[in-house]
């Protein structure tokens, strides 16, 4: 529920409202029609602006309206007081003049726009729509004083404290001027004008705090004066419906010391007169000022009456006094804790129904809540066995005290001589095997790895797998492969793979002799006869015939020694082409032969200079190498050519000058 | 005292020897020789190289699956010393390392199966294919003989040699027993 109207937006007066509402129509439908239009066009725009107007004038009205809180819709607290303060009827009257008002601009604009459709020319439909609007600003200048007051009644209530009616309440009331204001300075920080005459707080105040991580919310009430309620002025009426409307602690205040100018009588008459508005509330009696004067101090008379007030038992008197703070916080803390446990007894009593059991939402709540309490509430006692109380006390020089390993080592001359004897607290089935020798390794094997209480059980069942697959032969070994022809084919390989190896050994020693040059082909390399000979010897080949025959063939260098005419011929050639024209003829036809000479080895003697000069060329080339220099060996690219001047159709000049 | 098995190689590690790296979340690590503690510290996989236990079992190159390897196991559950019981367990451990070496040899040998025969396969093929390559008679040698032996002896076929004393490699069959290689004559056991 609403508790605050700090946001009702400024009600404007008449003159404003009909500026707003006009100078809106004008400028969402300017007038955009001529006198040729067709008259349907003519009529629609007009009945369009009428309407528009009043849709216009129906939304301001309902911003208003809704704005304003409505009487019954909100806390009695709270509707009493605007009625104290702004006087129910007016405000009612106000608002309900405002909603008439809307109505009738309904109205208008229903009958002009129903007139607006027989309307003829452009004219008559300008004349229409000026009517309508006129009519309706009329209306609405008539609501000047409302609109007036509206606005004066929202800027007040945008200055109403919030008051919250439903929570944890202290509500402060009594006499004027008897400490009501400065008891709420002192326990909150709302800034609250305290002045020494009566009635310097004229309205309502609200200060809050906090008390056991609870807020509280005080009132500071206006003072109130001892007469019946039809003569009391707003001031004081404000107290009264707070008093009256506030489910709250009511702290009455009194001063005993007079001081505020009324008597202790009359303070004790106003609260026997106010007293039915404190019917299901709790109710204290603060006696302030006890700096001056404390309740002892009265006079018999004075302090049995009241003595009385308290006889009903729901009052309580509490003292203290808000100019040495004296007994302030007492006074809140008490106040509040009373609060505090009537509100959760109300709860409570609203929560169960009439058998006792807990319901609804307070059900919900208990059902989530549990209380646990360890051991069920039981508590431990500790046990002591008798043994250990029974234990005698260490003492060193008791002849009977027990023999402590501190001892035995002393005994065997101390430390570093003694050597702790580790096994002789060992627990064995016969204390005689406590210092046999353990072997530890046997076999290159940890001994401990093997020791399993069962050992003689596995040790059968492997036993007895070992016969088993003794039996299924799984020991027996297959027939090799073992016969003579098989050896003698591995002999042959081997002889083969050895000649395999030595072929290509040499091949590969061929190779590095050629120290980097290029492989002469086969075709072109030379061999001699007698390696013919003996390759085709070895192959079990009789190579007489072969050798003699190639002997024959072959022609002896430098000039033959068998004369001849040319001294060139032959001397077992074939005569065949015997012209010697013919003959001459062949022998000066170049032919096509392989080089004589190996440039590489042109002016080096032997093997071993060749050598030499290679790893000579090596070292000259390594200082070049080391410092990343170009050598005559590396590839050399050229300055690459401008595009433009290389490629293209040439059209002047030619390929060079361009 | 206690022999560790290196982490590495897994080869045994005997007390005073290699050394152990201990890991700060409290895993001991045990190398049995330098070489296995710097290709730890590579951070080598043991099972990638190899010269260690790992990659061989890996390989199937070892029996890992028997119940003669079962015997020796860190067992968690501490037993009192007692003489027979260790008399016992010497016992046992003889037989076992008998039994296991017997079985390993099987192993080995199932794995060496078909080794002879494909040898042997490729060694014929190798024959048929290069079979020029073996030493022959000489051709000249050829005509001597014939020459010596007048015109009756023309049957003399030139052939391979393969009656010379040559020496051949042959591995010996000795069931159960160590490898051995043994250099025998061709020719001598052709004769007995």
């Amino acid at each position: 529920m609403k508790t605050t109207w700090k946001d009702i937006p400024p009600v404007p007066t008449q003159q404003e409202f009909l500026d707003i509402v006009l100078s809106r129509t004008q400028r969402k439908l300017p007038t955009q029609i001529r006198a040729g239009f067709k008259i349907s066009r003519i009529r629609a725009f007009y009945t369009r602006k009428v309407k528009f107007t009043q849709e216009t004038f129906s939304e301001k009205f309902g911003a208003i309206l809704d704005s304003f809180p409505r009487l019954q819709d909100i806390h009695p607290f709270h509707k009493d007081l605007l009625n104290t303060l702004y006087d129910a009827d007016h405000f009612k009257i106000a608002l309900g003049q405002l909603s008439t008002a809307k109505h009738l601009i309904e109205t208008i604009s229903r009958d002009y726009v129903r007139l607006l459709k027989y309307a003829q020319s452009l004219f008559q439909c300008k004349q229409l729509k000026k009517a309508a609007l006129g009519r309706m600003a009329t209306l609405i200048k008539r609501l000047k004083d409302p609109l007036l007051y509206l606005d004066q009644v929202r800027q007040h209530l945008g200055r109403l404290p919030s008051i919250d009616p439903n929570t944890r309440t202290l509500l402060i009331c009594g006499y004027p001027n008897v400490g009501k204001s400065s008891f709420l300075r002192s326990i909150t920080r709302a800034d609250v004008d305290v002045q020494p005459y009566a009635f310097t707080t004229k309205s309502l105040f609200v200060g809050h705090f906090d008390y056991k991580y609870l807020r509280f919310q005080a009132i500071d009430t206006p003072g109130i004066l001892d007469h019946p309620l039809e003569e009391m002025n707003t001031i004081e009426m404000q107290s009264i419906t707070a008093i009256a409307h506030l489910r709250s602690a009511i702290m009455y205040f009194m001063d005993l010391s007079e001081q505020c100018g009324y008597s202790v009588k009359d303070q004790i008459q106003l609260f026997r007169s106010i007293k039915p508005l404190f019917s299901n509330k709790l109710v204290f009696i603060v006696v302030n000022k006890i700096d001056v004067t404390k309740p002892e101090d009265l006079d018999a008379e004075t302090q049995e009456e009241l003595q009385g007030l308290l006889k009903s038992n729901e009052v309580e008197m509490l003292q203290l006094s808000c100019n040495t703070q004296e007994g302030v916080q007492e006074v809140k803390n008490a106040a509040c804790e009373r609060l505090i446990a009537e509100r959760v007894n109300q709860k409570l009593k609203a929560g169960t129904n009439n058998s006792g059991e807990v319901g609804g939402r307070l059900a919900d709540v208990m059902s989530r809540i549990h209380v646990a309490t360890p051991m069920g509430g039981q508590t431990l006692q500790s046990f002591i066995p008798e043994a250990a109380k029974n234990r005698k006390k260490y003492d060193k020089n008791d002849p009977e005290r027990r023999k402590l390993a501190k001892d035995v080592e002393e005994e065997n001359g101390g430390a570093g001589v003694h050597n702790v004897d580790m096994r002789a607290d060992w627990i064995l089935e016969n204390p005689d095997w406590k210092y046999d020798a353990i072997p530890e390794i046997f076999d290159g094997k940890n001994v401990y790895d093997f020791i399993d209480p069962d050992i003689e059980a596995k040790l059968a069942a492997l036993e007895e797998e070992e016969e088993r697959l003794e039996q299924e032969g799984f020991y027996e070994s297959d027939e090799d492969i073992d016969d003579e022809e098989a050896a003698e084919i591995l002999a042959k390989a081997e002889v083969i793979e050895e000649q395999i190896a030595l072929t290509r050994n040499e091949a590969k020693m061929r190779k590095t002799k050629l120290k980097n040059q290029a492989i002469i082909p086969r075709k072109l390399q030379k061999k001699k006869l007698s390696e013919l000979d003996d390759a085709l010897d070895r192959r079990g080949v009789d190579t007489t015939d072969i050798m003699e025959r190639a002997r024959s063939k072959s022609r002896p260098r430098g000039r033959s020694m068998t004369r001849s005419r040319a001294g060139t011929e032959d001397a077992d050639a074939m005569d065949v082409d015997s012209t010697p024209r013919d003959r001459l003829r062949s022998k000066s036809r170049a032919q096509s032969r392989a080089p004589t000479t190996n440039r590489r080895e042109d002016g080096v003697q032997d093997e071993a200079t060749r050598s030499k000069v290679d790893r000579l060329a090596k070292l000259h080339q390594k200082k070049m190498n080391r410092m990343a220099r170009q050598g005559e060996g590396d590839r050399h690219t050229t300055a690459s050519l401008t595009k433009h001047l290389v490629t293209g159709k040439r059209g002047m000049g030619k390929t060079q000058r361009r | 005292m206690r022999i560790e098995s290196c982490y590495f190689c897994g080869a045994p590690a005997y007390p005073s020897k290699g050394i152990t790296f201990m890991r700060n979340d409290g895993k001991s690590f045990r190398f049995c020789k330098s070489k296995c503690h710097k290709n730890f510290k590579l951070r080598r996989n043991p099972r990638s190289l190899r010269w260690t236990k790992a990659s061989r079992r890996r390989a199937g190159k070892e029996m890992t699956v028997d119940n003669s390897l079962l015997f020796e196991a860190r067992r968690n559950v501490p037993v009192r010393y007692n003489p027979e019981l260790m008399a016992k367990t010497i016992q046992a451990m003889k037989r076992v390392s008998e039994i296991r070496a017997r079985r390993e040899r099987v192993f080995y040998k199932k794995r060496m199966a078909g080794n002879k025969a494909r040898e042997l396969a490729r060694a014929a093929k190798l024959v048929a294919e290069h079979e020029h390559l073996l030493p022959r008679i000489r051709g000249s040698e050829l005509r001597r003989r014939r020459e010596a032996a007048g015109e009756d002896a023309m049957d003399i076929e030139d052939g391979i040699v393969d009656e010379d004393a040559r020496v051949v490699k042959q591995k010996s069959q000795v069931f159960g027993g160590e490898k051995k290689r043994l250099k025998v004559r061709v020719e001598e056991m052709a004769e007995e």
